[in-house]
């Protein structure tokens, strides 16, 4: 998979945050390519979903040293709907609900914006609606729900399928999922999962945040990353995601305690 | 189409009040504009759909009586600067359900009393004052006996130099044992305008569920975010977010095609915004 | 008050003033009953007070003739005659009782309930301490502690003989005595109170308890506090204690005033437990209190209080949060049984950038009680980014009380966001219903989940306060169920 002809998406270098005086990253390095697709595991706290925000733009945390550079852009000086239209997506752990907002106008600005970023003209109401009838298939999302306001009063699954289902709109270059598997019954979970997959090309590329092994027999990784306090302490194959599973994480962290 | 261009379209009569029984037509809205002194009385088991439309300036009294098992949906509109008393009388098993929208300087104040068991009272308002209109929405909500409810929602915009103003109250009478009473107030303030609230509960029984809530301001940093994630700038998104809020409530009339027109007249407004 | 009623009472005090010659009497431990400009001059000649605080006593008097008794209250008041009252009487000073066995059975009965140590309970009950608990020296040395760190902690007269710059340029200030009519009445006649001041960046050391002050008993009925943390201090002052306070002043009508200089944070902690009456409605103490304090830049001001006495309540601790980044708290629980009557809230002012506000209230009702719920937020046009929060509870316990909340909102600035709640519940028969299956009585059970609704509040309390106050929300709710 990972050869030196592969166009270097992402890449993440010594990166420190922080939200308040709480220091959360301390030294985050990583690299993603095209056609990759990376697990971020790890206990809980370790900084996971952290990561995710930062890289997302999330104005909650600051960057306190390192760099990241994405499709060669230095990403830290975009802002956070800058880095959404150049095609980093990132799926929420607990997606908000918007009232009042239906999903079918709050997608079609979002296509468009992101249209206008790239110089295309915007999409006409049919094609839009054909394009909702088509991405709304592939994560078997109610289409009833698209005319409801965003994320309210759906379930917790129907908020993980509609994530992917906006993920499938907007065709990003880089995703982050960040626990998208948590609340999952097995049944959605597939689904979600069969969902990425099929989104899946040579050219992009899929961060997946979780703590469970399970999401990855569906989505399988070509990387595993272990993240424990702020730093990514151990990579590997998708077997280090197995391991894991059976042995925990005492026996790679104890060499990092306080 | 505005209010009055519909009405004039229909042919509709503007309806005089009085009773209402099985020899009324209630197969359309009855349609009241701008009045007076209006009163009305549905007799046992009417069901009705009720229109009250203030195109010009009033200083009106509504009052009507629901008798047993009326089931009433009004849908009310101002469109002019208007002070108008609204009283209705509900008795036992009765359903009243409100639609208001205040789109200029008036202040319309409401006593709903349920007086027979079983009485419910669903209520949904919006006013959206902009310049230097001054918009007050009044409600007193009296469960007088056991075994009501009833569910208010009432939101408000103030924009430019504009006050706008909540007045609510939940009242429980003594031995109105099993009162179920909701009543929620959402504003978002403006430019330099103002938000005045003061929703109030005064209960003397205890076998209750009753709860108000009242909040200003509506920039919510997590939808923010969210909106900007998909590629939406801060702007639009706050834009949406003000739309959105308008929308939650005005969903929530359907009478059509008259609540077609109040969405029209609604979306003028917040136009002026 | 009718102005030619007022004129003759004047009249008829001013005609009598050489019969009972309480211009010279300084001797005789009572002033004549009634209101007057010649009242309010004796009462601080007797005090030997600066000119410039009789001008101010005469000024607020002035006013008050003014005013009117506030009716806006959801309190029904029994009309107060304010010339039938004596506005000034030395302490009385009890005979002590002899021994603990001399203390009324029924008083001692709560004290052991409450769990007050014997030595308190002693001092509390009026039973001569010194035997017992050397007291003064506990004072003395109390005292010490303080004044090696600057904190003036003592009376009210006597701060305006110590300290009359600083008294002078702070009285009145947070308070003007043309605020509301019962502060007029203090401003004008009050009788004592304390004074503490914490110089620049001290942080007192222990919690200030009026129980400590010398002279704290035998205020009277118009309490006057003054505190004053200067610029980076901070206190924690404790007002009243939870044992049954009795009093046969009927009428109290205190005013507390609390600056909070830029950096400094001062938490105020009260337990009210004045007597509320009897059973059937007779007697109580009246309490109409002006509580109020301004915040500057980066100041913090929380007001916790357990209001469980008096027959009726009248009460709204405030803060005026008129520096940036001001923080203004009030906590409350407020319990009311048999024919307890209270009003009692909050109001948050808020006047700088950044203020931030939160209010809990937690309203109990049982018996024929009616409990209210009073608050303001107000945010100032230049107040960006003001934030409050505001969450007011109401449990209901029977069916012949009330609750009631009556909160007022007014914003004139686009970055606020506020928000109140309110709910109403009472206990349900299955939470009973379990705690009686795990062999917990009724009685005991309401006091469990009491203390539960209350828990959030008096976690605010210091430590040994809040192990009282929850001893006291049980006793106060006794015998209001089954």
């Amino acid at each position: 998979m990972a050869n030196g002809q592969q166009l270097k998406m992402l890449s993440v270098k010594n990166l420190h945050a922080s939200v308040g005086d709480k220091q959360i990253l301390k030294g985050i390095n990583l690299e993603v390519k095209a056609g990759e697709v990376h697990a971020i595991m790890g206990p809980n706290g370790s900084g996971k979903s952290t990561l995710a925000s930062v890289l997302a733009g999330s104005e909650k945390f600051t960057v306190t040293a390192g760099e990241v550079t994405y499709m060669g852009e230095d990403l830290l000086q975009l802002s956070i709907e800058e880095r959404a239209r150049k095609g980093l997506f990132l799926g929420f752990q607990y997606p908000v609900e918007i009232p009042g907002v239906t999903m079918a106008n709050f997608m079609k600005i979002a296509v468009n914006e992101k249209r206008k970023a790239q110089g295309l003209e915007p999409l006409t109401a049919a094609e839009f609606l054909r394009m909702m009838r088509e991405k709304s298939a592939i994560v078997e999302l109610d289409s009833k729900l698209t005319a409801r306001a965003v994320n309210e009063g759906f379930s917790g699954g129907e908020k993980k399928k509609n994530e992917i289902f906006q993920m499938a709109m907007l065709e990003p270059k880089l995703a982050i999922l960040d626990e998208t598997d948590s609340g999952l019954d097995i049944d959605a979970l597939r689904i979600v999962a069969t969902g990425v997959t099929r989104l899946k090309t040579p050219e992009n590329a899929t961060v997946v945040i979780t703590h469970y092994q399970r999401l990855l027999d569906y989505i399988v990784p070509d990387y595993v990353h272990v993240l424990y306090k702020g730093r990514i302490i151990y990579s590997g194959d998708k077997s280090l995601a197995l391991k894991l599973e059976k042995e925990g994480y005492d026996w790679l962290i104890n060499d990092y305690r306080e | 189409m505005t209010i009055a261009e519909y009405i004039a379209s229909e042919a509709i009569e503007s309806f005089k009040g009085g009773v209402v029984d099985s020899s009324t037509d209630t197969s359309h809205p009855l349609v009241v504009l701008n009045p007076k002194s209006f009163k009305m009385e549905l007799q046992q088991g009417i069901k009705a759909q009720l229109v009250i439309a203030c195109t010009s300036s009033v200083t009106a009294s509504v009052e009507v009586s629901l008798a047993e098992g009326v089931v009433l949906d009004i849908v009310e509109l101002y469109a002019a600067d208007s002070i108008v008393k609204v009283t209705v009388h509900q008795a036992e098993s009765s359903a009243l359900s409100t639609f208001s929208a205040l789109l200029s300087s008036s202040h319309v104040s409401y006593t709903h009393a349920l007086e027979g068991r079983g009485a419910t009272n669903r209520f949904n308002a919006l006013f959206v004052a902009t310049g230097a209109e001054h918009q007050t929405i009044e409600l007193n909500t009296r469960h007088l006996v056991p075994d009501c409810s009833s569910n208010s929602l009432i939101k408000g915009i103030a924009a430019g130099r504009a006050t706008g103003e909540f007045r609510g109250l939940v009242y429980v009478a003594p031995d109105a044992q099993r009162t179920d009473a909701q009543q929620q107030n959402r504003n978002i303030q403006l430019d330099n305008a103002q938000i005045v609230a003061l929703p109030q509960l005064e209960i003397y029984a205890d076998d209750v569920r009753c709860s108000h809530g009242s909040t200003v301001g509506y920039e919510d940093a997590e939808v923010l975010y969210y909106m900007r994630q998909r590629g939406i700038d801060a702007a639009t998104a706050r834009r949406l977010q003000v739309e959105g809020f308008v929308q939650e409530v005005v969903m929530r009339c359907n009478m059509e095609p008259l609540c077609g027109i109040v969405r029209e007249a609604v979306s003028d407004k917040m136009s002026q915004i | 008050m009718k102005e030619n009623n007022q004129q003759d009472i004047l009249d008829s005090l001013q005609s009598k003033e050489y019969e009972y010659g309480f211009t010279s009497d300084i001797e005789s431990t009572m002033l004549p009953v009634g209101l007057s400009e010649d009242i309010v001059r004796a009462i601080s000649a007797r005090k030997d007070e600066p000119e410039w605080l009789t001008e101010y006593r005469l000024k607020a008097y002035r006013h008050f003739l003014t005013l009117s008794v506030p009716t806006w209250a959801h309190l029904d008041i029994p009309p107060i005659d304010f010339q039938k009252i004596i506005y000034y009487a030395e302490p009385k000073l009890k005979k002590p009782l002899g021994s603990m066995d001399e203390v009324d059975p029924e008083l001692k009965r709560t004290f052991d309930k409450l769990g007050i140590p014997l030595e308190e309970q002693m001092a509390l009950a009026g039973v001569a301490v010194d035997a017992v608990l050397d007291s003064v020296s506990v004072k003395t040395t109390f005292r010490e502690t303080l004044a090696q760190k600057g904190i003036i902690f003592c009376s009210i007269s006597e701060a305006v003989r110590e300290h009359p710059e600083l008294v002078r340029k702070y009285l009145g200030s947070v308070v003007s005595y043309a605020d509301n009519f019962y502060a007029a009445l203090n401003a004008a006649v009050f009788s004592d109170g304390s004074f503490c001041y914490i110089p620049k960046g001290v942080r007192c050391p222990m919690e200030l308890s009026t129980y400590f002050r010398i002279n704290a008993r035998g205020t009277g009925q118009f309490e006057r506090t003054l505190i004053v943390a200067d610029e980076g201090a901070y206190v924690s002052y404790l007002e009243g204690c939870t044992a049954p306070q009795r009093d046969e002043n009927q009428l109290h009508a205190a005013v507390v005033e609390i600056v909070v200089e830029r950096d400094a944070e001062v938490k105020y902690s009260t337990v009210q437990n004045w007597y509320p009456g009897d059973k059937e409605g007779r007697g109580g103490v009246y309490n109409f209190v002006t509580k109020r304090g301004i915040c500057h830049e980066n100041a913090r001001l929380s007001w916790t209080q357990v209001e469980t006495g008096s027959a009726i309540t009248w009460k709204y601790p405030s803060c005026v949060l008129a520096g940036d980044n001001a923080v203004g708290e009030f906590y409350s629980v407020a319990m009311t049984n048999n024919y307890q009557q209270a009003d009692t809230g909050t109001k948050m002012i808020h006047l700088g950038r950044n203020t931030r506000s939160r209010i809990v209230s937690k309203g109990i009702s049982a018996g024929q009680s009616q409990n209210a719920y009073r608050g303001l937020v107000k945010i100032a046009p230049k107040a960006e980014n003001a934030r409050n929060y505001s969450q007011c509870d109401s449990l209901l316990i029977g069916d012949k009380c009330g609750a009631h909340t009556f909160p007022h909102i007014d914003c004139r600035n686009r970055t606020a966001m506020l928000e109140h709640e309110a709910t109403t519940s009472k206990i349900s028969e299955e939470q009973l219903f379990y705690c009686n299956q795990r062999g917990i009585s009724t009685e005991d059970a309401v006091g469990l989940i009491v203390n539960g609704y209350a828990r959030e509040v008096l976690a605010k309390l210091p430590m040994e306060f809040a192990v009282e106050a929850q001893k006291l929300l049980a006793i106060s709710l006794e015998g209001s169920v089954g």
